[in-house]
């Protein structure tokens, strides 16, 4: 399935996802019916009221209408409050099944060292997505479709030809030229591209280098670079800001040529007698209450695009084949030997280049072999592949005993530390997590909240307790990736002394650069690209 | 920006317009006031419209004539015109105004970022993300929200006074209903705000669950239980929904009262003038004028409300701007007094021969518990080398950060030849330093733009000099320099970040060499050559090091952070 899809294909799929949303989204989209008619039928029957009221009749006659009027005031903001309340159910409901979707797709693919940090990020903001697409574009373009058919054909009992001119003046205005002026300011966004790519390469190199270029008296110079650039795509935003008005005027301009045209296709028909005379003011006023309505569909179509964009970029990696295994497959029950050998392995991506060829590794218990290699040779495959994450192209890679990875940048989950240790082994006991803790060199409260929610650990912490999970897991093969890297020299060489003296007997592998760490090991082996 | 639907009353407690906006976006202030011509304008040609249909209209009804069409037609045909123009006109105002506004923010952030180069609250993706997309949410502020508010103010105003001169009945219906419509919203949003608050901190705590989990992904994985939490996401996802629908019931009422009063209103206007022209107590053409002007009378208010969502991501965005550029005090912070110059303490003055008389030193950093750099004095002569060395986190770089006035201490003062550092002129006191910071900044080009830095005007000859004395002999100043000095190792860059240093020596302008841990990526042999350049050079020197051969070279050995 392609990532970009057809609106109506999109929506097929979005109500795959959740079990009786057609029903609920046409339910809000009712709502949203009743509601935007109640204004429009409010004026209708008002100009009816009046009209009749002129004739002087018995007021008994325009009790049904006065009743009319009321109901239609009473009942749009009712309407609205229940349709608003249906509406977003629904798209919370959207969204917690796409996040479901999101997270299961994602938790089957693997995602170690695939560098997609930026990605995940991204994909968190954009499934939000689904509410806007909801509550924003889909429950009120086809209700305001649905009101502006029907006002017209009622209308068109009475008076055909002002009816034919309503209807395409609201098609213009509330479907041709939101869709024209959308797709002329996402051409000149487009154009702005690159000039916003090079605004945030001014922006990193000024933050970047922000002590040195002011030590050195260079900071004016190269804000002064940063606003040329900022210039020049503040002047592309202002020739491009004459299109993203268009619809609003467009509105004004297609209700006015409604009302002129029942004006003066009513006005002769009164004047002939083929139109009852309290029918005009009906005729004549009504498109006025047809604005709001057109000014949801521009809002709908602005929403559209952003929404759409957002989702495209959910589903290129929701619908993306799955590479590897996702989870970690568990291991058998601990072996006498823990050991990883590799013979004669290609190790690369499935379906990409191969990265090492030949490759030929022996790690026992108690030795500690350093991998190094420039940045991109492959040692983070090379560990996915020892993990058993994804399949050696060819060769042979087996590892007894159960494995274990510290990664340099371990997350840490917004729960308790001891839950956070915890996802090492499910089943370990309180005993057992505090134990783990003591042992990774860090004594603190197994009950504090950590994470985004609770205080914030320092780097060397963070490690720490990444490591107290490789030891509540009895993990019995460690592979640990930069384990000293963005930490200072101290609080790495208090970590490497731990880590060492917690697993004096268990085989490592450490892919790493830094000289300190090589020196700890056994043997190392140098990558390099071929 | 999509999780708008959500969004809290954030908009309420700075009120719709941010003033710093109207301070430093000068651009704001222009169209605040063009928005309230263009108000203005609206709402009289709203006027002539309701006035031309209901004359059109009436006659037509009354005399079942067409002659009243021959001017209401042309007329209508010109006042619709005129909206339509005006209408787009504010737009593209808005949009202009929008871009404006965008632009003088974001120099101001830069700008900001500079005036405190060595803080990183703010990291660099994050400024990234601020100015190219954070800062776009003000465009639908100003598109959308800023002008349904100027014409919010106007419009309901002029079009009740025309109201009231045709028939003051009507009027008093709109002027008791219309300034009902804000003082009950107020009621609704007060009398709940406690208990949407509470909601908002257990709904953010349950949508924070998802980006948690996607976020810890690769690490689930490796540990084989990413499939299994699944099922605890299901289950967060529906306690955060049925959280969420509570929220909204109370926080849609005050939409609700909003549209309630507004839509209730016209009807009662209308039904009231009807039973009136029925007894002629009022004419057809005056209730029509009057059905016509009153949902005007309420619309723009209620627009307001539509684009609440606008509002809201707007006023977000510039809030995220100005705490960038100017980043909040922290209260309990110590008061930066680095005030003691000598006359109002008792202590003896500082020397004026040394170059740099350091006293007392202590710098606490905002929000932190302890000082990052204890009390610490010191003189440095000039033409002497001072090596500052002690434990990791003791405050050797808060120290060297102190010295070049990158920060403020918030204890002690430092004196240059006798006068307090504070009082110099900054950037006349930073000409006079050679700087190589712990993690040397590397501008987008060559080797050759970074070294020149030291000295713009350097010759060919000068920088490959410069380069050899720092230990880089095999670096070429060709070579290039990606974004974030992609192409050079640590070591490399802070041999290139030397040999910057050492340039501004050679322009015999730099009086100070600030150096923090410069051999720390260097090899034996080219610690040798760089302490012999050093030594070569005659600068007054303060370095930073652990290292013995540095130790050895210095004049004087300063323990800071025992």
């Amino acid at each position: 399935m392609s990532a970009t899809m057809s609106g109506r294909r999109r929506l097929t799929w979005l109500a795959g996802l959740q079990p009786g949303s057609i029903a609920h989204g046409w339910g809000a989209t009712g709502l949203a019916f009743g509601a935007s008619a109640a204004s429009v039928a409010l004026m209708g029957v008002a100009a009816w009221l009046l009209s009749r009221a002129a004739e002087h009749p018995p007021v008994l006659y325009l009790q049904v209408a006065a009743v009319g009027v009321r109901f239609f005031g009473i009942s749009r903001g009712v309407l609205r409050y229940v349709e608003r309340l249906v509406g977003h159910s629904l798209a919370l409901r959207m969204q917690s099944a796409l996040r479901l979707e999101t997270y299961r797709r994602l938790a089957n693919t693997t995602l170690l060292g695939t560098r997609r940090g930026d990605l995940l990020t991204r994909v968190i903001a954009d499934v939000e997505a689904v509410q806007d697409l909801v509550v924003r574009v889909v429950v009120p373009a086809v209700s305001a479709s649905l009101v502006i058919v029907a006002t017209t054909a009622l209308l068109g009992v009475f008076s055909p030809g002002s009816a034919a001119v309503l209807l395409i003046s609201a098609a213009v205005a509330g479907g041709l030229v939101p869709w024209w002026a959308q797709r002329a300011s996402l051409r000149a966004d487009a154009d702005a591209v690159p000039t916003r790519g090079r605004l945030a390469s001014a922006v990193d190199e000024l933050s970047r280098t922000a002590p040195d270029l002011v030590a050195y008296g260079a900071a004016s110079i190269h804000l002064g670079r940063m606003a040329a650039i900022d210039d020049e795509l503040r002047l592309g935003e202002a020739r491009s800001a004459w299109i993203r008005g268009l619809a609003t005027g467009a509105q004004v301009l297609a209700a006015g040529v409604a009302v002129l045209a029942a004006l003066l296709i009513g006005g002769p028909q009164v004047a002939s007698g083929s139109l009852p005379p309290v029918m005009l003011a009906v005729l004549v006023l009504t498109p006025l209450a047809l604005h709001e309505v057109l000014s949801t569909l521009t809002l709908a179509a602005q929403t559209a695009t952003r929404a759409h964009s957002a989702l495209d970029r959910v589903q290129e990696v929701v619908l993306a084949e799955p590479i590897g295994s996702g989870d970690l497959p568990a291991s058998p029950d601990p072996p006498a030997r823990p050991r990883v050998s590799v013979r004669d392995a290609s190790i690369g991506w499935p379906g990409g280049p191969t990265l090492l060829d030949d490759l030929t590794l022996e790690v026992g218990p108690g030795e500690a072999v350093a991998i190094t290699g420039p940045s991109g040779v492959g040692k983070t495959t090379l560990a996915a592949t020892i993990l058993g994450l994804i399949p050696a192209q060819s060769g042979i890679v087996e590892v007894t005993g159960r494995i274990g990875y510290l990664a340099q940048d371990a997350h840490i989950f917004a729960t308790s530390l001891a839950e956070n240790v915890k996802i090492g082994n499910k089943d370990a006991s309180a005993a057992d997590v505090v134990d783990a803790l003591t042992r990774a060199g860090l004594s603190l409260d197994p009950a504090r909240v950590v994470g985004e929610l609770g205080a914030t650990l320092s780097g060397g912490e963070a490690r720490r307790v990444a490591l107290a999970r490789l030891l509540v897991g009895q993990y019995q093969v460690f592979v640990l990736d930069e384990p000293t890297e963005h930490l200072d020299a101290d609080t790495a060489a208090a970590l490497l002394d731990d880590i060492w003296a917690t697993a004096s007997s268990t085989p490592m592998l450490v892919l790493t650069h830094d000289p300190e760490v090589i020196r700890r090991c056994h043997r190392v082996v140098r990558l390099t690209a071929d | 920006m999509s999780a708008a639907p959500m969004a809290p009353a954030r908009a309420s407690r700075r009120g719709p317009i941010d003033p710093r906006l109207l301070q430093r976006a000068r651009a704001t202030r222009g169209y605040l006031i063009l928005g309230v011509l263009v108000g203005c304008a609206t709402a009289g040609l709203t006027i002539v419209q309701a006035w031309a249909l209901a004359h059109a209209l009436g006659d037509i009804f009354e005399t079942q004539q067409l002659g009243s069409l021959a001017w209401a037609v042309p007329l209508l045909a010109a006042v619709f015109g005129a909206k339509g123009l005006l209408a787009w006109w504010n737009q593209w105002l808005a949009h202009r105004t929008a871009a404006a506004v965008k632009s003088t923010l974001r120099r101001d952030i830069m700008a900001a970022r500079l005036a405190r180069p060595i803080d990183s609250s703010v990291s660099s993706a994050s400024l990234i993300t601020l100015i190219t997309q954070g800062l776009d949410a003000l465009d639908g502020y100003f598109s959308k929200y800023l002008p349904q508010l100027m014409l919010a103010l106007t419009v309901p105003a002029i079009i009740t006074v025309a109201i009231l001169i045709a028939d003051p009945t009507s009027a008093l219906i709109v002027v008791v209903t219309l300034p009902l419509i804000p003082i009950f919203m107020a009621l609704v949003g007060w009398t709940t705000e406690a208990r949407m608050r509470k909601r908002w901190r257990i709904q953010t705590r349950l949508a924070n669950h998802f980006a948690d989990l996607v976020l810890g992904l690769p690490t689930l994985q490796v540990f084989g239980r990413a499939t299994a939490q699944a099922e605890g996401l299901r289950r967060s996802e529906a306690a955060h929904r049925r959280e969420t629908m509570g929220t909204l019931r109370i926080s849609f009422l005050s939409a609700m009262v909003l549209e309630l009063l507004a839509t209730l209103s016209v009807a009662i206007v209308a039904v009231a003038m009807g039973f009136r022209v029925v007894f002629y107590e009022v004419d057809l053409i005056t209730a029509f004028f009057v059905l016509i002007l009153a949902p005007e009378a309420y619309l723009p208010v209620r627009q307001v409300g539509v684009h609440y969502h606008d509002a809201a991501d707007g006023v977000a965005a510039a809030e995220a701007a100005f705490a960038v550029i100017d980043p909040p005090v922290d209260p309990d912070a110590a008061p930066a007094s680095n005030t003691p110059d000598g006359a109002m303490t008792a202590e003896p003055g500082p020397s004026e021969r040394a170059l740099l008389s350091v006293r007392d030193l202590e710098h606490t950093y905002p929000g932190a518990a302890s000082p990052a750099l204890q009390q610490v004095s010191f003189e440095v002569t000039a033409g002497h080398i001072v090596a500052l060395t002690g434990p990791s986190g003791g405050g050797k770089t808060t120290l060297l950060n102190a010295l070049i006035g990158f920060l403020k201490p918030t204890s002690g003062g430092i004196w240059v030849e006798g006068r307090p550092l504070h009082g110099l002129d900054q950037d006349a006191w930073r000409a006079g330093i050679a700087y190589v910071g712990q993690h040397p900044g590397m501008i987008t080009g060559t080797v050759g733009d970074n070294v020149r830095l030291g000295d713009p005007e350097a010759g060919e000859a000068a920088v490959r000099s410069a380069l050899d004395r720092a230990g880089g002999p095999e670096l070429s100043p060709w070579q290039r320099v990606g974004d974030g000095g992609e192409g050079l190792s640590a070591g490399e860059r802070r041999r290139v970040a030397v040999a910057r240093a050492l340039l501004r020596i050679d322009t015999g302008r730099a009086r100070l060499l600030l150096l923090d841990e410069p051999t720390a990526g260097l090899d034996a042999a080219a610690e040798a050559t760089l302490l012999g350049s050093l030594r070569g050079s005659g600068t007054t020197a303060v370095v930073v090091s652990h290292r013995p051969a540095v130790l050895a070279a210095a004049d004087r050995v300063i323990e800071v952070g025992r």
